[in-house]
Parts: C-alpha cells; sequence; structure tokens
C-alpha cells in the first residue's frame, strides 16, 4: 500500500488540502485532487508550458513538481486569474479582446505566465512581450495574438490603476 | 479458459492423498479460505474469500467429486458464486511418484467465468489462477514438509442433526492467522483447491467408514 | 435594423469559459473513471511471442490485462480501412491489440485497465512481452528497395501505384524546346496538437446505452465505429465531443484502437473507463505525415510557359493504412496550383515503412503538392533569367476562363474544377505588400553591409468545403432564445461563434441569444467530420439552410397571428414585425409558443398556447397537412464539387554568413477564402498554418533510426516553434465569393501552411545563389550545403 501525505497549501487564496502519494504530480493534484482543471498537460516534460502556474508568484512547471514538494506555498492556477466575483482578469480580458486563443489548451499556461511577467515588467514593448511568451508553445495561434494580447493586458492595466 | 500446472510436494502419494484431504489441512492452506463443510458424500461446500487485483468478494463454492481412482486421480466439478462474478470448472487431478519419495500432482482445469471478474481478461485470469494454485501447493507441502505449525483443528460446528455416521457432517473455520493481503486470490484458485476440498471429504469419509 | 454579424470580426463566444479554466477538455472529465495505459512495442518490426503478466499481478489497484486474445467478434479483425480507393491494392489496416506481429515502435500489444494511470503505467512496466525481432525497413528509399518487407504479403512494400494524367506529358516534353529535372525531398513531421488523444467511456448497464467522450474530428463516424466493433445497435452508442485541444487533422482518423477498446473494457468491467495518452505517446501511436520523394520533369518554352509537367514521386505511408490514400491523391491533384499545366502526368507509390501511421497533417499532401510545383516555377525562372513572379503569371489560370476543368480527378471521387479565384489580382496585392519589385535594392544594400538576404515566393490553391455533405438544426425556443447544433467538431475554429453569427443573421435574432453545439451524436446523428478546410462551407450552409426553413415558417405563423402577408414582414432582433409598422409586431418566443398548439400549460408561454387560449379555426386540423410542431428546422448542404481558395505567401529572410543561421525578417500573406464571415478567426486560422509552415521549414522533423526508433519522440527533441521563431505576419484579403454555395464561403482551415516548405526554399534559395531541394532545412544543413555548393563551382 503506497504511503499517502498530507499536502495543505493555499490555491488561488483558497486553503486546500488532501492525501497523496510523494509521486503524485503537482498538475495532477490540482487536476484531480483540487478539481481545479484549468491547468492542462501537454507534454509532462516541462517544455510546452500549458501547466504552468504560479508558485509563491513565480511561473513553475507544474507538471514537473511533485504535490509534496509545493507543501505550505502559495499556488495561483489560471481560475485564480479570474475576479472574486467571476468575471474575466485583466489578462483573460485582453485575451478575449485580441483573439489570443483558439482551441485554449495551451491559453493556462500563457495567462499564469503573463499575469507574473506584467507584475514585473508593466510596460513592455512588443519585442519584449514576445520574448516573455517564448518559453510556452501554441500549436493553433501562430502567437501574433499572443504577443498582442500581452500588450493590451499591459494596457487594461494601466487603465484599471488609473481608475 | 484452460489452465494447467504442476506442482511437487515432498511426500510419498498416500501421504499427499491423505493431506489433501484433510479438511484441516485445507481450511488453513487454501487462499483465502474461510470454512468448509461437508453437505453430502464426495461434496462440499466453501467459503472463500478471493478476487481478482482489486475485484474482491467472498464466493461460496460448491465441489463434488467424481472419478476417484485413490490414490492416482479424480475429477473434481465445483462451482463457485459471489457479488464480483461466478467460476464453473471441471479440474482433472492426477497424482504420479516422482524421485526421492515426492509426489509430482499435475491438474488440469477447464472453467467458465462470468460476471465482472470475467472481463478482466484471459491472461490475468489465468496468471492468477495459477498463482494461487501455487501458493496453495507450496502452503500443503510446507505441511508435509512439517515446516508449518499444524495444530489440530477439531470441526467446530456439528452438521445436519440425525445425519449418519457416513456422512461427516463437519464444518471447518480457518484459523486466525495472517492473511497474506493476497490482493489476487482467485476464484479459479478457489476453484482448483475446491477439488482438493473434495477430496478432503472424500478421504474423511473413508475415513470415518472404515 | 438588426446588426449583422457576419462579415464582423466578432469576439469569441466561446473564450470566457477557456480563459477561466472553465474548459472541459477530455482529461477533465470522469475523475472516478478506471484509468488506462498500454504496453506498447518497443520494436518496430517483431513478431509478438509471449505476453507475460505475471508480475503485474501484484500490483495493488490493477483491474484488468487484456490482449488480443481477449478480443471477439468484429473487435478480433483489423481496424477498417476508412477510404478503400481502386488503386490501394494492398491497404492494410492494424489489430485493436498486436494480433502476432508488431509493425512499428508504439505498436499497442496489451491494455492494462486499473485504479488510475499511475497504478497502470505501473502495471504496464511489468508486464512482460517477448518478441522475436525483424528487421524494419525505415525510409522510402528502403521501402522501394523492398529487401525487406514490412507485410509479408504485401509485395515490394507498395500499398498503391497511381497515375493521373491529362494530355500526353510525355510526349510534350520530349517536344518542349526546355526541360528540366528536379529531385525534392519532403522530410516527416506531425500535427502535434496540444492536447493529445483520450477517450472516456461510460456504460449504462440498466439503460444498455453507452456514451463515449472522444477528442477527435468525426463524432459521427466514431459513433457508427463503436456500433459496428462492439456489435452494439447504433441507437444505442452516443459520441461526445468536448472540447479538443487541437487536432490539425490528426484526430481525424477513427477508431483509434483505443475508442473501440476503452468502451469495450466499460461494458465487460461495468465501470467508467477513461484513457489520456501522454506525449511519447502520441510521438509513437498517433500518425505523421509530410514524407515524400518527388522527381519532377518539366517541358517549358521561351517564356516559361508550361508544356508538360511529368511527375513521379515516393509516399511513405508509415505500417498501415487505415485512411487510405487520400495524401499522395492530394499531391497529385493539388499540385498543379493555380496553373495551366500544358499536359500533366502524375504517378506515385505509396509505400510501407516500419513506422507510425501517415494520415493527413494540416494540408494533407498539398505542402508537398505546392513544394514541387513551386521549386520547379522556381527553377524554370533562374534557367530563363526570368523574374519568378512574372513566370507565375504567365502561367495563371485567367480569372475569365473560370471555371477551369484541369482533367483530373480530386480526393472527393469528383472532377478537379476551380470555381473562382483572381491570381492575378492576388499576387499583385502580395507584390505590393511585400515590396517584391523593389527588393533587388534590398538585396544588394544587404550585401553591401556584407549582410545576406532572400525573398522567396509560393503560390497555391486549395480545394476546400469537400463533401459528401454536413447539416444543421436551428430551433427558437420559447423563451426566444436559438439552439443550433450541427454533427461535425470542433478544436479551436471558433465554430460557435461563426455558425451563431450566420444563424442570428439568416433568423434577425441578436447574436447572444443564439448557441451552437457541435461533435454531439445525441444532438444530430448525420455528419462527416472537420477536415479538409469544411466545415464553414458545410455546416455554414447548412445552417444556413435551416435558419431560412426556420424564418420562412416563423412569418408565415405571424402572419397569421398579425393578418399580414409574410412578405411584408421582417425580423429584427428577435421581433417578427411588419415593415414600416414597427407597432405591427409579434416576439419570436410566441410565434414558437404558437407553432407548438398545446393541451396542457406547463408555464406561461405554454398557457397562451393551449387549445383554450388560442382562437383556432374548429375545421383545420391544430397541425396542418405535411407540418410539424414547433418552431424548428433541419438543413443540409451537398454540393456537387469542392470549392477552391486561394493564396500566396512571400518571405524574406536573412541567412547568417558564419553559422548559416536562418532569420526570417518579413513573412506576407494574401489570401482569398471567399466571404468571410469572422475575419479575425480567418487570420488567426492563416497565423497558426504560417507558423505550422515555419515549423514545416525549418525545424520539425521526425527522426527515425535505422531500426525504427524513433530519436525525438518529445518536445525537447522535436522542435515546434515558440514565439521567437514565428514572424510577425502581414496579411491582404482578397474576397472572390464561392458561386457554389448560398453563402459564397470557401475554406480557410489549412491556408496558412501550404506554401511553407516552398516560400522558405524559394527565399533561402534566392539568398544563397543555389537551389533548396530538401526541406526542412537547419543551419547545419545549409552550412553542409554552402560548402558542397563551394566546391562544386570551383570545379
Amino acid at each position: 500500500m503506497t504511503d499517502l501525505h498530507d499536502v495543505e497549501l493555499v490555491v488561488n487564496g483558497v486553503p486546500r488540502s488532501a492525501r497523496v502519494p510523494a509521486r503524485r504530480l503537482l498538475s495532477d493534484f490540482l487536476r484531480h485532487d483540487l478539481k481545479l482543471t484549468g491547468t492542462h498537460v501537454g507534454c509532462e516534460h516541462g517544455v510546452c508550458g500549458a501547466c504552468t502556474v504560479l508558485v509563491d508568484g513565480r511561473p513553475a512547471r507544474s507538471c514537473l513538481l511533485f504535490a509534496v514538494s509545493v507543501h505550505g506555498s502559495v499556488v495561483t492556477t489560471v481560475e485564480g486569474c479570474s475576479e472574486p466575483d467571476g468575471s474575466l482578469g485583466t489578462v483573460q480580458q485582453a485575451f478575449w479582446d485580441c483573439h489570443g486563443l483558439q482551441c485554449g489548451f495551451c491559453t493556462p499556461g500563457f495567462v499564469t505566465t503573463i499575469t507574473a511577467y506584467l507584475d514585473e515588467n508593466p510596460e513592455p514593448t512588443e519585442d519584449e512581450a514576445r520574448e516573455a511568451i517564448a518559453g510556452n508553445l501554441c500549436r493553433c495561434t501562430g502567437y501574433q495574438n499572443i504577443v498582442a494580447s500581452v500588450l493590451r493586458a499591459a494596457e487594461l492595466r494601466r487603465e484599471g490603476a488609473r481608475t | 479458459m484452460k489452465v494447467s500446472g504442476t506442482a511437487v510436494l515432498h511426500a510419498p502419494r498416500d501421504k499427499v492423498w491423505a493431506a489433501l484431504n484433510d479438511p484441516a489441512v485445507l481450511v488453513r492452506t487454501i487462499p483465502g479460505c474461510q470454512q468448509l463443510e461437508q453437505v453430502g458424500p464426495d461434496a462440499y461446500r466453501a467459503t472463500v474469500t478471493a478476487g481478482v487485483a482489486s475485484i474482491k468478494g467472498t464466493y461460496s463454492g460448491d465441489v463434488r467429486l467424481s472419478d476417484q481412482t485413490e490414490p492416482d486421480s479424480f475429477v473434481m466439478h465445483a462451482s463457485g458464486a459471489g457479488p464480483p462474478g461466478t467460476v464453473s470448472a471441471d479440474v482433472r487431478v492426477t497424482l504420479a511418484d516422482a524421485d526421492d519419495g515426492a509426489t509430482r500432482l499435475e491438474y488440469d482445469a477447464d472453467a467458465i467465468v462470468g460476471g465482472v471478474i470475467g472481463g478482466v481478461g484471459q491472461r490475468m485470469l489465468a496468471g492468477v489462477a495459477k498463482k494461487t494454485a501455487g501458493e496453495f501447493f507450496s502452503a500443503v507441502d510446507d505441511v508435509l514438509t512439517g515446516r508449518a505449525d499444524l495444530a489440530p483443528i477439531a470441526p467446530t460446528a456439528a452438521g445436519p442433526a440425525g445425519a449418519s455416521a457416513a456422512a461427516a457432517p463437519a464444518v471447518y473455520t480457518a484459523p486466525q492467522r495472517q492473511r497474506q493481503a493476497v490482493p489476487v486470490g482467485v476464484v479459479l484458485g478457489a476453484v482448483v483447491v475446491g477439488a482438493l476440498i473434495a477430496l478432503a471429504g472424500v478421504l474423511i469419509g473413508w475415513l470415518i467408514a472404515s | 435594423m438588426t446588426t449583422r454579424t457576419m462579415g464582423e470580426p466578432v469576439a469569441r463566444r466561446e473564450d470566457p469559459r477557456l480563459l477561466s479554466g472553465q474548459g472541459r477538455f477530455l482529461d477533465d472529465l470522469g475523475h472516478d473513471a478506471l484509468g488506462v495505459a498500454f504496453v506498447r512495442s518497443p520494436h518496430a518490426h517483431a513478431r509478438v511471442v509471449d505476453i507475460d503478466v505475471t508480475s503485474a499481478l501484484d500490483v495493488d489497484g490493477l483491474v484488468a490485462i487484456y490482449t488480443y486474445d481477449d478480443l471477439t467478434d468484429r473487435l478480433a479483425e483489423p481496424l477498417p480501412l476508412l477510404i478503400p480507393h481502386p488503386s490501394l491494392t494492398h491497404g492494410r489496416t492494424p489489430y485493436a491489440l498486436a494480433k502476432d506481429e508488431v509493425n512499428h515502435v508504439g505498436e499497442a500489444v496489451a491494455m492494462v485497465v486499473a485504479a488510475d494511470r499511475y497504478v497502470a503505467e505501473d502495471a504496464c512496466d511489468r508486464i512482460r512481452v517477448t518478441y522475436e525481432p525483424r528487421p524494419a525497413v525505415v525510409g522510402i528509399d528502403n521501402a522501394r528497395a523492398a529487401t525487406h518487407l514490412v507485410h509479408d504479403d504485401v509485395p515490394g512494400n507498395v500499398a498503391a501505384h497511381m497515375v493521373q494524367e491529362t494530355g500526353d506529358a510525355r510526349a510534350a516534353i520530349d517536344a518542349a524546346p526546355h526541360v528540366l529535372a528536379l529531385d525534392l525531398d519532403v522530410e516527416r513531421s506531425a500535427s502535434t496538437p496540444l492536447e493529445g488523444k483520450g477517450v472516456y467511456a461510460r456504460w449504462d448497464a440498466d439503460d444498455r446505452s453507452l456514451r463515449v467522450y472522444t477528442s477527435t474530428q468525426a463524432s459521427t463516424s466514431v459513433r457508427a465505429a463503436i456500433a459496428a466493433k462492439l456489435d452494439l445497435p447504433p441507437d444505442r452508442v452516443e459520441v461526445v465531443t468536448p472540447d479538443v485541444g487541437g487536432g490539425f487533422g490528426v484526430k481525424i482518423v477513427h477508431p483509434w484502437p483505443e475508442e473501440v477498446l476503452v468502451p469495450w473494457a466499460a461494458i465487460r468491467l461495468g465501470r467508467e473507463v477513461k484513457w489520456v495518452e501522454d506525449r511519447r505517446e502520441h510521438f509513437v501511436s498517433s500518425a505523421h505525415e509530410r514524407g515524400q520523394l518527388q522527381h519532377v520533369r518539366v517541358g517549358f518554352d521561351d517564356d516559361g510557359r508550361l508544356l508538360g509537367l511529368d511527375v513521379r514521386f515516393w509516399h511513405d505511408n508509415g505500417a498501415y493504412t487505415p485512411y487510405g490514400i487520400i495524401v499522395p491523391i492530394v499531391t497529385s491533384t493539388q499540385l498543379l496550383g493555380p496553373y495551366k499545366p500544358g499536359a500533366y502526368r502524375v504517378e506515385f507509390e505509396s509505400l510501407y515503412t516500419n513506422t507510425v501511421l501517415v494520415t493527413p497533417y494540416r494540408g494533407a499532401g498539398r505542402p508537398q503538392g505546392c513544394f514541387a510545383m513551386e521549386r520547379t516555377m522556381d527553377a524554370i525562372a533562374a534557367y530563363l533569367g526570368i523574374d519568378r513572379a512574372e513566370v507565375r503569371q504567365r502561367n495563371f489560370i485567367q480569372p475569365g476562363e473560370m471555371p477551369y476543368d484541369l482533367g483530373l480527378t480530386f480526393q472527393d471521387g469528383r472532377p478537379l474544377i476551380y470555381d473562382s479565384g483572381d491570381y492575378p489580382a492576388s499576387l499583385e496585392k502580395l507584390k505590393k505588400l511585400v515590396g517584391w519589385d523593389d527588393f533587388d535594392a534590398c538585396r544588394e544594400q544587404a550585401r553591401a553591409e556584407g549582410r545576406r538576404v532572400g525573398i522567396g515566393l509560393a503560390c497555391y490553391v486549395e480545394g476546400t468545403g469537400v463533401g459528401p455533405y454536413e447539416g444543421g438544426w436551428v430551433k427558437v425556443e420559447t423563451d426566444g432564445s436559438v439552439v443550433v447544433a450541427t454533427g461535425l467538431t470542433t478544436q479551436g475554429q471558433g465554430h460557435q461563434t461563426a455558425f451563431a453569427q450566420v444563424a442570428a443573421d439568416v433568423l434577425g435574432v441578436p447574436l447572444d441569444r443564439v448557441t451552437v453545439t457541435t461533435g454531439d451524436t445525441r444532438r444530430f446523428r448525420y455528419a462527416v467530420g472537420t477536415f479538409a478546410s469544411r466545415a464553414l462551407v458545410m455546416s455554414g450552409n447548412a445552417i444556413a439552410a435551416a435558419a431560412r426553413k426556420v424564418r420562412e415558417k416563423a412569418l408565415r405563423i405571424a402572419g397569421e397571428a398579425l393578418e399580414a402577408d409574410p412578405r411584408d414582414l421582417e425580423i429584427v432582433e428577435g421581433v417578427v414585425r411588419v415593415r414600416g409598422v414597427p407597432t405591427s409586431s409579434i416576439p419570436l418566443s410566441t410565434v414558437a409558443v404558437l407553432s407548438n398548439p398545446l393541451r396542457y400549460a406547463f408555464d406561461a408561454e405554454s398557457a397562451r398556447a393551449t387549445q383554450f387560449a388560442t382562437a383556432a379555426d374548429p375545421d383545420r386540423p391544430p397541425v396542418a397537412e405535411g407540418e410539424e410542431p414547433g418552431l424548428e428546422a433541419t438543413g443540409y448542404y451537398s454540393p456537387p464539387r469542392a470549392t477552391f481558395a486561394n493564396g500566396m505567401h512571400a518571405a524574406v529572410v536573412e541567412t547568417d554568413l558564419q553559422t548559416a543561421e536562418i532569420k526570417v525578417l518579413r513573412y506576407c500573406v494574401v489570401h482569398d477564402c471567399g466571404t468571410l464571415v469572422n475575419p479575425r478567426i480567418v487570420e488567426g486560422q492563416v497565423h497558426g498554418g504560417v507558423a505550422q509552415g515555419v515549423g514545416g521549414a525549418l525545424y520539425e522533423r521526425m527522426v527515425y533510426d535505422s531500426d525504427g526508433q524513433l530519436l525525438n519522440a518529445s518536445f525537447m527533441d522535436f522542435l515546434m516553434p515558440y514565439a521567437s521563431e514565428v514572424p510577425k505576419i502581414e496579411i491582404d484579403h482578397l474576397e472572390t465569393p464561392s458561386p457554389l454555395n448560398p453563402l459564397g464561403v470557401k475554406g480557410a482551415g489549412e491556408a496558412g501552411v501550404i506554401p511553407g516548405m516552398a516560400v522558405f526554399a524559394s527565399a533561402i534559395s534566392d539568398a544563397e545563389g543555389f537551389a533548396i531541394t530538401r526541406m526542412p532545412i537547419s543551419p547545419s544543413e545549409l552550412f553542409d550545403l554552402r560548402r558542397q555548393h563551394e566546391e562544386d563551382t570551383a570545379r
């Protein structure tokens, strides 16, 4: 019988916990133990970025982490990038405005990555925006509208900050 | 489904036959066996907890012997039913002398497995059957060679009242023992073993009658 | 007036859900289902001798292990050959689980069902399969040489041999003033959507019905295949397509072995069962495409006009041919592009190799055909010293010559006839967009600066909207909302928006009142599938047809209610009213109520429709002869032929003098897919296709060793472009509406990728001064070619 470990952490602002085997990936933990299926698994070897979540504010590949290794951390998934009332957050709104997604499978990884990026660099140039997303694969969009989404998100943040 | 196999038991044939027909031996060596009850001549009822992998259940098995040629061979007809499914099987068992006073046992079973348990795939069923049979014979061998402790187990209950001596209405219950959490006991294993329970019944009958 | 949404870049209805993590992809469903993993062959070609599961039996949580011996009846027969063809004389398909032999690394040998995927993989690791390896046939050259055979009963490894011709090409070439020959090589790539395949099945024992969710492009066909293979009445099987994370062709094949095995296990075990593949599994057990060797002979005159074109090619179809020979047939026919071929002969052999199957990947044979034709055009231009755009202009089919019959049979079995398109106008637009005529100066300028740049050009024609048909269903509910359903599927093309636009505009209702369901056999039963750039053409027109019927009925019923002539009525924002008399109106919701005369009232709406509430004519039946209750209708669209879109791309590249690294400076697209329903969605499709074109030209290839091992079965080694590799894409449009359908639309899904290899080969050749004939090309390959060229010119 496999040993189970208690994992307690804060996910999207809510304390969550579960008992899981040591080898349970964070991606599977979020998706199947916590039923937060917004985070997607595209490769399980850390290359595509669809599984990107924020761990203590920094983007991380949840397919390369064990759930037990984030015990005590603060994790944000794409679900946590929405507003508390369920409406779209700025990055999500920007994607909608710019047709930045097609099938939507890679999108959660971009949303979390860009959310963290704009916290660090709120006014990127177009080249910087392209570089910021150059660690996530998308097979549908050809990236053009995703770059536009980064810039649009920055714009929405500026507007939001002003009001 | 066909399953066959062999085992070498380290005792002469008459001792092997005796052991295989001793309910006290059987109830403690059959993987998952809870109790045995003789219900008629050459007929026994066994309760066995077994299952394939995560499909477990408690099965009631009926066993009937035929074509006995002591101490050479017999055929056992067995059927078992439980929540996960059903089995019915015909098993031919033969004993032959082997080197150094040992006995070579061969079993050849033809089984029909039904219900959910029948859905798990032939190789898995057959694999588990052989595995369990192997565990059973190994346990019997331990008894025969004195490696296993064999405290006598008397019948725990009387059978139907007023039965004649030859009916031997005895019920044997398995002792508390470490149940190796055999996640893979199998109905068929119980069934193969059921053949031997039947054997036990026969011998008990003979012992009592003689 | 109702706002018209068709033609508008409407924001997508499906986005908020997908953006907030509320998508429902296959693995998001069935959390309580049992997990599945497969034991897959590690050998490219081997006999299966024995499968020993003994060590796996101890795995806690194991539920079942299946091999071929467990398969019965039709499940024990090979999987279907979906598209037979007379030329496919030696088609072969796999068994759902390998019977005696495996023919590629990754072929499924045993299926394990367990408490979850982790446990299933544990059990798989312990299953010992004994193989007797046999020589593997890898690569087209080895397949042709046929020293070894993939299938013992397929001589020469030839699955199919086909010739199509119009005129006598060989004679025309022999008589031509100039002749050139080219040998071309395209390497294998693959769709690789971000989401792999998955199947989730539920058997309802009380109802004796099966529901299967699968990440597919053809749910209706999957349903038919499952019903046939599992011997179930089709009415008792439903297939539902969840959100799909990309398809690009690989999910059109059906049934995958897993699509029949997972439901079968669910029935046998009486449990929900779900299988979701991992990335490596996708690489070795899905499908690849693109690999071809081509030999082109062309005869032309002094002006560069084609007189005769003789093409032979060898197509690597992998270990099996479940999808028939559609890809090489598409190559054969679409190779001609926008040009008048003179006499044309095309011959191909489709060959088996001990590698993963080959089935359509976006473009489906067109990129290879475009590559052959466009390299030929460039070669003619170079030979004669004529501008490459000029040569193409001289060979174009003119708009006045439409419809143009090329004298061949297309992939739908129908004559290849281009219906519309203005190729000269497209080329003019492209030249202007990229600055074609000024480029010589740019090239010189760069040379002066010690840089090397080049410009390339490629044109293509794409047959879209192939039949046989699609259907649509439209219904107005009593609350005024509109539900629409069509049977084909969605993988990111925005069908829930585009189809809603069509229905909303035809009916005259606000867009946000329309919801669309795709790919669900419970909602629409007859369909073909989403592939070959056909969805908008087919389902768009079918939904329009259904919506027109609903509109007609609504106007008739409203006319009776308003005592007006239906011809005087219009529908604006969901309200039917007399034109010019806005007070004389009735909402569609009420019309829906009136369309269904009731005996019983369930709510306020239905109370208005009961037999006592309406003033019915006592001599007429409540539901007239030939009529049906309800404000709904079904429509179908079945065209006589495909409709032909076209496009032209230009690329400017810079190649590094030292490292031979290739940088894309500009990428321009002129694209004509007829009338646009949602321009933003179309552009998105072009962007995505272009990215795959960049990938196919510069990065993506499947690398097999001589033993048939796929060496780069992961994203670490199979290089898909990131944002840093895809240039900014400049697009200009032309719209020559299709005369073949009422909406005037043509397909757009594959457009972006078709000329990718051709345009980059053209640009790099221009930069380097020698022809590029093999794609994809890496910096080290370019480096070697440069050296080769220097040696050749030195001699």
